[in-house]
């Protein structure tokens, strides 16, 4: 490893001293994201601008260093974990809001800029940024282009793929280069399209322009609760096989349901097997006659209790269930792990079924909480760490999860990346020509292959697909 | 026969599968041929005269739908597949891809993809970048490589779809696509306004643009003694009514107008697309007698007919507001007198390495692309 006295010396001054941290006991910070596993860099560089970046970016190229972009940890599959140590490169101080220009519906940020706080901002201005991350308060808008994010209302609105016009980038040699912009029909090949969600292992974010959104002249939001999941996801495809495609259509089970009410109190009954929430907006008239279609969809399917929020307090309400629902699982166990298999809407029911099944074969509390408009489940397996042995029921149940989805004409992720956690079954959607494809790319963007190793691609010479105690990163030791 | 810019290729293979397409591509690969993929033909005017031209390799037997899901809203299709064979399987569930693409009827989906062309309704879907969410495309080496999947979303590897799309068959030729689908409108309106002013059309555009709910597609014409402005409205009836009601229009005079403008198509075709708040600048530099049709919000105008001496300074002015100008179609002379494509990009160096990587031996359409 490269990182003597010397490179730490050039660190510090391409970022100034206080802005490099190797100490042992810091570097404890960025071990893990918010996914199961982690690892140690060797520094953590907290540059401040591009020219910081780049000036890290070649130091790493000399000495040959791994590098692991980093926004605020938010990420579900490892993406910033430094598997193979070298630096932790944070943008957190690349946080400026650079402009809004409402005239032509932009804005250009900095990464390191909150997701929730450019909604804020742009809210100033009658406009929205519409990719919707769950942990859009705290997530970066660097964070949401490297791993594609997004969130509820993507069902309508698109990912972020589908709100990214530009971006600055710096390459693992330390080479700056804009791509996109704000012009249509660009003559050349779609090197941002193919950089948004490349989980930086392709180039580091430094400025983004991003679309903004006129605020829709009425929001309708509804909770639907019916007697089980089956019903609950019959419903989902009669409102989209109706020729609706509501803002969002989102699916919470009854384990979920309970920890919500237990401590958000959102009115979702607790009787329920499953509840769904639906969003319209649009015109006052189209959210009206939108909404009273759904309900009488809804109706026909069994739902057997319909609110419609009556105001803005009351609709977030519903929607602080859905979004904390996650933090709300805690009442049922220390500790979750999230799946983010994608099934075709119409599987729904089938891969659910399935997937309680794996849960009580396991003897492992499941809480299902999902895009049910975009067929993207998020099943969470709910376990307490210190139970011993736990882990590998754990990854055993996850895994087959995935198995079910794949197996119903599926995909391993919708939203949360392959990062180091699932980058073992990729050969379960991709064959090796596949494959040889993406990695063509990878060597001609970054071909010593130093940015955020380890990830996306299976491990080589991988033997048997397992999930991510293979790398030994989630020993249970490494937990507490 | 087929011909590009002329050329006339020294051979045509049709194959009817995406194994034996990618068989004819290696093939003529290793034997050191130029390969030009063909689907409907409707954008062949598009790109620099050709360097060589071997192998004309026709993607229309490769013609079946391979899957349409209304309840997913989701599509699988052959690339040589028409778009109207395509449209007509998912209007049976009221469902449509929402690609009105110019020179229309007879484009394949795998020409569309190369191409990125697209039509009006991109004002309010974009183009296929959007909702293109797989493919299946055959590489020089014989490889069959796909990407995304067939599901609505999905972030399993990187996006190789969107390097694939508008790539003119530079990098491979797509064999296979499948797409997000939507379900059609419940309620739909077309209107119109002239002015004799751009100024005042313009004005109107953007009335129509900030609407609470915009047009769906609003097309800005050029003919001869006005501006003609036309709007399509969609969503449900009671909101599509009031912003008919707000814009003050007339109703469209024909009957059949988009289909009648899918149609426009010409020999000498300038697509000049700018950031949208610069197009207006590109319209009034344009000439008075010039022939176009633009669409306001997206930042594009379709100029056709134009005077050979008259595009050098459109396409300067349109290069020095961060867009571009491409020849969609042109006689040879010209493309090879000013270039199809016009200025490089900055990141040329990193496209040509990618370029490299897909098609070291320079099988694919050589000399026709940027890269």
């Amino acid at each position: 490893m490269g990182l003597g006295p010397r490179t730490l010396e050039k660190l510090c001054r391409a970022v100034g001293r206080d802005h490099v941290v190797w100490d042992a006991y810091d570097l404890v910070i960025f071990e893990r994201d918010a996914s199961i596993a982690g690892a140690l860099p060797d520094a953590i560089v907290y540059p401040a601008n591009v020219e910081e970046v780049a000036a890290v970016l070649e130091i790493a190229a000399e000495q040959q260093l791994p590098v692991v972009p980093r926004g605020a940890g938010t990420g579900l599959s490892g993406g910033a974990v430094t598997l193979r140590g070298g630096l932790a490169l944070s943008l957190a101080r690349l946080r400026r809001i650079i402009e809004i220009d409402p005239k032509r519906r932009t804005a250009l940020v900095e990464p390191g800029v909150v997701n929730y706080d450019l909604g804020l901002e742009a809210a100033r201005h009658g406009l929205f940024y519409a990719p919707d991350p769950s942990s859009q308060k705290a997530c970066t808008i660097g964070g949401n282009a490297a791993e594609n994010s997004g969130g509820p209302h993507c069902l309508y609105y698109g990912v972020t793929t589908n709100h990214i016009l530009g971006m600055e980038v710096v390459l693992s040699d330390g080479s700056v280069h804009w791509v996109g912009g704000e012009d249509p029909d660009r003559p050349g090949l779609d090197l941002l399209g193919l950089l948004v969600g490349s989980e930086g292992t392709l180039a580091v974010t430094t400025k983004l322009l991003v679309k903004l959104l006129p605020t829709p002249e009425a929001v309708s939001t509804l909770m639907a609760a019916f007697p089980s999941i089956e019903s609950a996801s019959k419903a989902v495809s009669d409102v989209i096989g109706h020729g609706i495609v509501p803002a969002a259509l989102e699916m919470m089970d009854k384990v979920t349901i309970g920890a919500v009410e237990a401590h958000y109190k959102a009115g979702y009954p607790t009787s329920a097997g499953a509840v769904l929430l639906v969003e319209v907006d649009g015109l006052t008239e189209s959210a009206r006659e939108l909404t009273a279609a759904i309900e009488q969809i809804l109706e026909t399917d069994d739902a057997f209790e319909i609110r419609v929020a009556e105001d803005p307090a009351e609709r977030e309400l519903l929607w602080a269930g859905r979004k904390g629902a996650i933090g709300a699982l805690g009442h049922i166990k220390p500790n979750y792990y999230l799946h983010d298999g994608v099934v075709p809407r119409t599987k729904l029911p089938e891969v659910l079924r399935d997937v309680g099944r794996i849960g009580e074969h396991y003897r492992l509390p499941v809480a299902n909480v999902f895009h049910a408009g975009d067929g993207n489940l998020h099943p969470n397996i709910l376990f307490d760490l210190r139970e011993k042995g736990i882990m590998k029921k754990v990854e055993k149940a996850g895994e087959e999860m995935l198995r079910a989805c794949i197996d119903a004409g599926g995909t391993l992720s919708g939203e949360h990346g392959i990062g180091l956690e699932k980058n073992a079954f990729m050969p379960w959607i991709f064959g090796p020509d596949d494959l040889a494809a993406m990695q063509a790319v990878k060597d001609v963007l970054d071909p010593s292959g130093r940015l955020n190793p380890g990830k996306i691609f299976p491990p080589a010479g991988q033997i048997e697909p397992k999930l991510i105690a293979r790398s030994g990163v989630a020993s249970e030791a490494r937990w507490w | 026969m087929v011909t590009v810019d002329g050329l006339k290729p020294k051979a045509v293979e049709k194959p009817k599968t995406a194994e034996e397409l990618a068989g004819c591509l290696s093939e003529a690969s290793r034997a050191g041929q130029a390969v030009i993929p063909i689907g409907g033909g409707r954008a062949l005017g598009m790109g620099d005269p050709p360097a060589r031209f071997d192998l004309a390799l026709v993607t229309t037997g490769l013609d079946r739908i391979v899957e349409v899901s209304p309840e997913d809203l989701t599509a699988t299709v052959q690339a040589g597949v028409t778009l109207e064979a395509l449209q007509a399987e998912l209007g049976k569930a009221r469902q449509f891809l929402p690609l009105d693409p110019f020179a229309s009827p007879g484009h394949t989906i795998g020409g569309l993809l190369a191409t990125a062309w697209s039509g009006p309704l991109r004002q309010r879907y974009g183009t296929p970048r959007e909702f293109l969410v797989g493919l299946q495309v055959a590489l020089p080496d014989g490889r069959l490589a796909r990407s995304g999947g067939k599901v609505v979303k999905n972030v399993s590897g990187y996006d190789l779809n969107k390097l694939h799309f508008g790539a003119l068959g530079s990098l491979g030729v797509i064999t296979e696509a499948s797409f997000k689908v939507f379900p059609r409108p419940l309620f739909e309106e077309t209107v119109e306004a002239s002015e004799p002013q751009l100024t005042d059309a313009w004005r109107e555009a953007r009335r129509a643009l900030d609407l609470k709910l915009p047009p769906v597609a609003l097309e800005l014409v050029r003919e001869p003694d006005r501006h003609r402005l036309v709007a399509r409205f969609a969503g449900s009836e009671d909101g599509v009514r009031r912003m008919v009601r707000e814009l003050v229009w007339a109703p469209v005079g024909e009957a059949d107008f988009w289909q009648q403008h899918s149609r426009r198509r010409a020999g000498r075709w300038l697509r000049v697309a700018v950031p949208p708040e610069a197009l207006r600048d590109v319209l009034q530099s344009l000439p008075e007698a010039a022939s176009w049709w633009a669409h306001p919000g997206v930042g594009v105008v379709h100029w056709v007919d134009f005077e050979s001496a008259q595009v050098a300074a459109v396409r300067a002015a349109a290069e020095d507001a961060g867009g571009s100008a491409v020849l969609l179609a042109a006689p040879s002379a010209l493309k090879s007198e000013l270039g199809a494509w016009g200025r490089q990009p900055a990141t040329i160096d990193l496209m040509r390495r990618v370029k490299r990587a897909f098609d070291p031996a320079g099988t694919l359409s050589p000399g026709r692309y940027l890269v």
